[in-house]
């Protein structure tokens, strides 16, 4: 499915994540999340024709990479890789995410607007794997992609938390880092959670029309869909993307303004 | 807190046994008062209570109506037509009680009104399903989320008892005779036919059939409805599989009532008292549900309107008075 | 759900039409119904496409930008606003097509936040004069709400309340817990019954990615179907570039546009309506520039672009340990304005509602990305809790700030004309507004039971940037969107607001661009050959309503 992934990384057991209780490695899952056996695909003759197009096109079609060229693309398949890790889902069962942030730097397709500070989308992109490399090699002497995994975590942490290891500091007084983290994972999430295999993950309904809910309390379950069924997990050893602990406040200095219209 | 003559130190004397008034009432009131009624019954004469029942069950029903409707927020002027009757309705059975005249008139053109009404609702209803995204491809969703559709057809069922009580005699014998006169007349002219017309099975209390097929036919309205509806709540709690296990207990007895007298006499009367008691029950726990909605009694409109509707089960315990009544009925000959 | 069944009048480019409305969104979309149905030769031009709801929408979050305005504007200030899908429309319909249809009127004391609080600015009309279009359009609409809404001016609605989903129970028991006033199931301009053809509402969450079903109201489907029955036309997916002025008269002549191929246009009016919204308006005004307005057309008082507004709409988000399913029911479905008016015992002026937000996960996603900085492993996890969480908005006021403005920026966009550059800072009072209202939200949702809760700053909406007034010298159109400067120049839409309360503003759009229609339609011809300004109140035209409007629903208590 994503022409792109590296073989060679499948299946290492430390990047999967691990049974709390016995510390052993979750085998990789066609589906994982708490509702196991929810399709929204399989409720595809309930949708609209056009939804149905959509979406199965979605699933179907992964766009051919032609913004990046195949070093960038390379690179940036390992910052999603960090930024929505899929080594617990199977092999053919991950979800696309550089062809889509491709087919939207080709298409030129903007939000809407561009902050002041920011240059235009494609730019920020290539300045940042630049930004990412010489940090890379300042403070590691290699570059990223040589990195062991947690390193590359960690480097790409020092990013989200707005405080960049040593090496871009050039490339970020043109470029906030704070906003340039903020393009990165939104366009990954859009990429990940726009997939029907991800709203079967999460519990999420998927397109409802002309076939909407009749159980709109209690979060009950459509007749449809699945009852949660939860189970324990801890992320992978190497990784640092999920601290423990209720306090993971955003940096308040620089809130990052969601971009979605809720209200 | 103590009763008024302790506190002023006089211990009131307890009433003998035989002196007991709650079993002087029974034995000389209550009893022969219900043998009284069994008989009026069974003679057809209960045109007085069988129209104040259909004045009542169409406030349960009118009420029901009215805020179902301000759901739908009357964005049809149709809708308004139900409550409007639903009220003459209640009016007419009142009538009807006290005037024979009323009953007859009244109560009689009122009732087949709303049974026109309701059959029409019924087409509106089906067609508010149909206009739904999807129609009636998404059946389920639709007959859950769209208008009841046998909503209006249980209203039907008030506006018919209403029709019956027009052609039954009212429960005192009539002054003059006037009513029994004409109906020898009217059986007089068909003596040498069988079997009599309704005209004449009617008033003399044979409807028993009659009577069991439309007990059939309100069990199933009122039982789909808490089928669909407790569906839609995903039957949270147990007990709302009680009536859609019960209503089609009491639609099998009172089919069966049709075709033997012994049904009649044993499985519909089980099952209809069964299907009052679960109602009662119903009422209770669709009323705590009322209260126990986010907000409870603080935004009262809302939680009638969007929880569960507290007046179902009363009509669910109606279709069992139905019952019990087609059992007290004698059969058409 | 919207078909038009007749062909469309088609005006010639030589022909001199009446009247000429940029944009063909809310305010538009009353103008062009009203002012055909009075028999004026109107056209709207709109930038987006005329939808055809059932081939080009999809139920689907990324499969909807298509409704935003995506085109490149830059975003700055020390508080960038973020643009696109957030606030801004394109296409017929305009924001009604995207917006989630909370529909709460403004306050009387909105009309005159100066004179009440010594800040902001007074509206150059009363609520009273706008009072009668509030209830026109919620019939038109129409709004679906409590038999009794408390706050304000208290009124009822004609439709009934919606059922709940979870976030709207959310918010019903935390407001109810704390003893906070809630209305529950609306105001909101959705169909609690069917009306007509349109069907009720299926409560599938979608609001914002365009309703499929029909049954949100937008101009598309309340008002345009009307206007073009009545003869109105609508060039789609023409980008109006110029307005055309003519210095010896002082009035403009027409506009120039580009249709999708690219080519240009050049349409003659009477007069000219830019219904455009808060940055495109005061875009095509300062790109308008000329001789005689050299600093923009009608911009003698250096006012087109300033005062620009948005609320402060930061998300509150709440998990619970019982499953919510969020997406489920329309997000806007409850709400409290218990807060909305100015309170002594707080250190600032103005006050803010509480909103119901159902965030579809891709929203959520971005929002628990900025409000609890997850990504990796944590942003999967957290994902995976999605029908945990509940989510509430503050719907804050933020004041009019002459600093907050639309200027032109050095970029150009695909035609070629240089886009929007908007500039957004909060001050003193917005900031402890914004603080205050936060901790608000955040008890409200702990009473409602969460064990957790995160929020993240957003604003929501955006008004003013060609604000009215009476004073030509700070305003840049009268009480009745005409332009000081330019007697057949009006503006009607989001940015004529002086303030905006704390109230979503659509309703009060629509019913501005209802009162202003009646206003052209009272003038009869004296716009197009006059200088003269009659400045007294029209009479309420009922009989404009498009039909089926009257008759249905509930009577209205007040």
């Amino acid at each position: 499915m994503d022409t792109l992934h590296d073989p060679s990384s499948d299946g290492r057991e430390t990047r999967r994540p691990a049974d709390p209780k016995t510390g052993k490695s979750l085998p990789p899952l066609g589906q994982p999340g708490y509702y196991p056996g929810f399709s929204t695909l399989n409720q595809q003759k309930f949708w609209d024709a056009a939804t149905r197009e959509r979406v199965l096109r979605r699933v179907n079609d992964v766009p051919p990479i032609r913004f990046f060229n195949p070093e960038e693309a390379r690179l940036m398949k390992m910052l999603a890789a960090h930024i929505v890790p899929q080594d617990d889902r199977q092999p053919s069962r991950r979800i696309p995410i550089v062809p889509r942030i491709d087919e939207r730097l080709h298409q030129g397709r903007i939000p809407g607007y561009r902050f002041s500070t920011m240059p235009p989308d494609g730019n920020a992109y290539r300045l940042g794997f630049e930004a990412i490399e010489k940090m890379a090699k300042q403070s590691y002497g290699r570059p990223f992609q040589e990195l062991s995994w947690r390193a590359q975590d960690e480097l790409l942490k020092s990013i989200h938390d707005a405080e960049p290891k040593e090496g871009a500091e050039e490339i970020w007084k043109q470029m906030p880092v704070h906003r340039y983290w903020a393009l990165l994972v939104q366009d990954c999430v859009e990429a990940y959670y726009a997939h029907p295999w991800a709203w079967d993950e999460i519990g999420f309904g998927g397109p409802a029309y002309p076939r909407a809910y009749i159980r709109l309390e209690h979060g009950e379950p459509e007749p449809w869909e699945v009852k949660e069924r939860r189970y324990e997990w801890m992320a992978p050893a190497d990784s640092v993307s999920d601290p423990k602990g209720p306090d993971v406040a955003a940096h308040s200095e620089h809130p990052a303004h969601g971009q979605g219209g809720t209200h | 807190m103590l009763p008024f003559s302790q506190r002023n130190g006089i211990l009131e004397q307890k009433p003998r046994e035989r002196d007991n008034p709650v079993a002087h009432f029974w034995r000389k009131t209550l009893l022969p008062a219900v043998a009284e009624d069994e008989a009026h019954i069974r003679q057809g004469r209960f045109q007085r209570s069988m129209a104040l029942l259909a004045g009542a069950s169409s406030i349960l029903a009118g009420l029901e109506v009215s805020y179902e409707h301000y759901r739908g927020s009357y964005g049809q002027k149709v809708m308004w037509t139900p409550v409007i009757l639903s009220g003459a309705m209640t009016v007419a059975g009142i009538f009807g009680f006290f005037s024979k005249w009323a009953a007859r008139t009244l109560l009689r053109w009122t009732s087949a009104v709303t049974l026109l009404d309701s059959l029409a609702g019924f087409y509106f209803h089906v067609r508010g399903i149909a206009r739904k995204p999807g129609g009636w491809r998404l059946p389920v969703a639709n007959i859950i989320m769209g208008p009841p559709i046998f909503a209006p057809l249980l209203f039907g069922v008030s506006a018919y008892l209403g029709l019956i009580a027009s052609f039954l005699r009212p429960e005192e014998a009539p002054k003059f005779g006037l009513f029994r006169g004409l109906l020898r007349i009217l059986s007089a002219r068909n003596s040498g036919r069988k079997p009599s017309p309704w005209t004449v099975e009617l008033p003399s209390g044979r409807f028993q059939k009659h009577l069991a097929a439309a007990t059939v036919l309100s069990a199933f309205f009122s039982g789909f409805e808490a089928l669909y509806s407790h569906y839609k709540n995903n039957f949270r709690y147990k007990a709302q599989w009680s009536p859609v296990i019960i209503a089609p207990a009491l639609m099998t007895a009172a089919t069966m009532s049709i075709k033997s007298p012994k049904a009649a006499r044993a499985w519909l009367p089980a099952m209809s008292i069964l299907a009052i008691l679960d109602g009662g029950v119903g009422f209770f726990y669709h009323a705590r549900g009322v209260l126990r909605r986010p907000g409870g009694l603080k935004k009262p409109i809302y939680n009638i309107v969007y929880g569960p509707p507290i007046f179902a089960p009363l009509l669910f315990a109606a279709c069992g008075v139905l019952g019990l009544l087609t059992c007290l009925m004698r059969r058409e000959r | 759900m919207q078909t038009i069944e007749f062909p469309m009048r088609r005006y010639s480019e030589s022909e001199e039409i009446d009247y000429l409305i940029v944009g063909v969104g809310s305010a538009g979309g009353v103008l062009l119904q009203r002012l055909a149905r009075a028999g004026f030769k109107v056209v709207g031009i709109e930038a987006g496409p005329f939808w055809d709801t059932e081939r080009d929408w999809v139920s689907d979050e990324v499969g909807s930008h298509q409704l935003y305005w995506e085109d490149l504007r830059i975003t700055g200030g020390k508080n960038p606003l973020t643009l696109g899908a957030n606030n801004c429309g394109k296409g017929v319909g305009g924001g009604s097509v995207h917006w989630a249809a909370f529909t709460p009127r403004f306050h009387p004391s909105d009309f005159e936040v100066y004179t009440r609080d010594g800040v902001g600015a007074d509206w150059p009309i009363s609520y009273w004069e706008l009072k009668p279009y509030y209830e026109l359009l919620e019939l038109e609409m129409p709004v679906a709400g409590p038999p009794w809404y408390p706050w304000g001016d208290p009124h009822s609605y004609a439709f009934g309340p919606h059922p709940m989903g979870g976030v709207g129970n959310t918010l019903v028991r935390g407001c109810t817990n704390l003893g906070i006033g809630v209305s529950v199931g609306g105001p909101v301009a959705i169909l609690s019954g069917s009306r007509g053809k349109r069907p009720h509402c299926i409560y599938r969450g979608y609001c914002i990615q365009g309703c499929k079903v029909g049954a949100k109201a937008s101009t598309l489907i309340t008002h345009v179907p009307d206007a073009l029955a009545k003869g109105a036309e609508i060039r789609d997916r023409s980008m109006v570039s110029h307005i055309y002025h003519d210095r010896k008269t002082n009035r403009v002549t027409g506009v120039s546009y580009l249709d999708q191929d690219g080519t240009e246009h050049f349409q003659k009016a009477k007069a000219i309506i830019v219904s455009g919204y808060a940055i495109e308006t005061p875009r095509l005004l300062l790109n308008s520039a000329c001789d005689g307005h050299e600093n923009g057309l009608a911009n003698s008082s250096d006012t087109v672009g300033r005062y620009l507004m948005a609320q402060a709409g930061n998300v509150i988000l709440g998990r619970f340990d019982e499953p919510v399913r969020m997406y489920k029911a329309p997000p806007a479905h409850a709400l409290t304005e218990e807060f909305y008016e100015t309170d002594p015992n707080r250190d600032f002026a103005r006050g803010f509602a509480i909103q119901t937000v159902g965030p579809l996960p891709i929203a959520f996603a971005t929002q628990m990305m900025a409000a609890r900085g997850c990504w990796g492993w944590g942003l999967r996890r957290i994902m995976m809790d999605y029908n945990h969480w509940s989510a509430f908005g503050l719907l804050g006021e933020i004041l009019p700030w002459p600093g907050n403005r639309v200027t032109l920026a050095e970029e150009t966009d695909q035609f070629g004309l240089r886009v929007a550059h908007v500039n957004f800072d909060l001050y003193d009072n917005d900031k402890k507004l914004i603080e205050f209202g936060k901790e608000k939200v955040e008890q409200v949702m702990r009473a409602a039971g969460a064990t957790e809760i995160v929020q993240e700053a957003r604003y929501a909406h955006l008004v003013g940037a060609a604000r009215m007034g009476k004073d030509p010298a700070t305003s840049v159109v009268d009480g009745f969107g005409r332009t000081h400067d330019i007697a057949n120049l009006f503006v009607c839409d989001g940015s004529i607001l002086p303030t905006q309360g704390s109230a979503n503003p659509g309703l009060t759009i629509q019913a501005l661009a209802a009162r202003t229609a009646d206003y052209l339609i009272s003038q009869g011809t004296k716009i197009f050959n006059s200088d003269k300004r009659d400045m007294t109140s029209p009479p309420v035209r009922r009989e404009l309503s498009p039909p089926g409007t009257h008759g249905t629903g509930v009577p209205r208590l007040r």
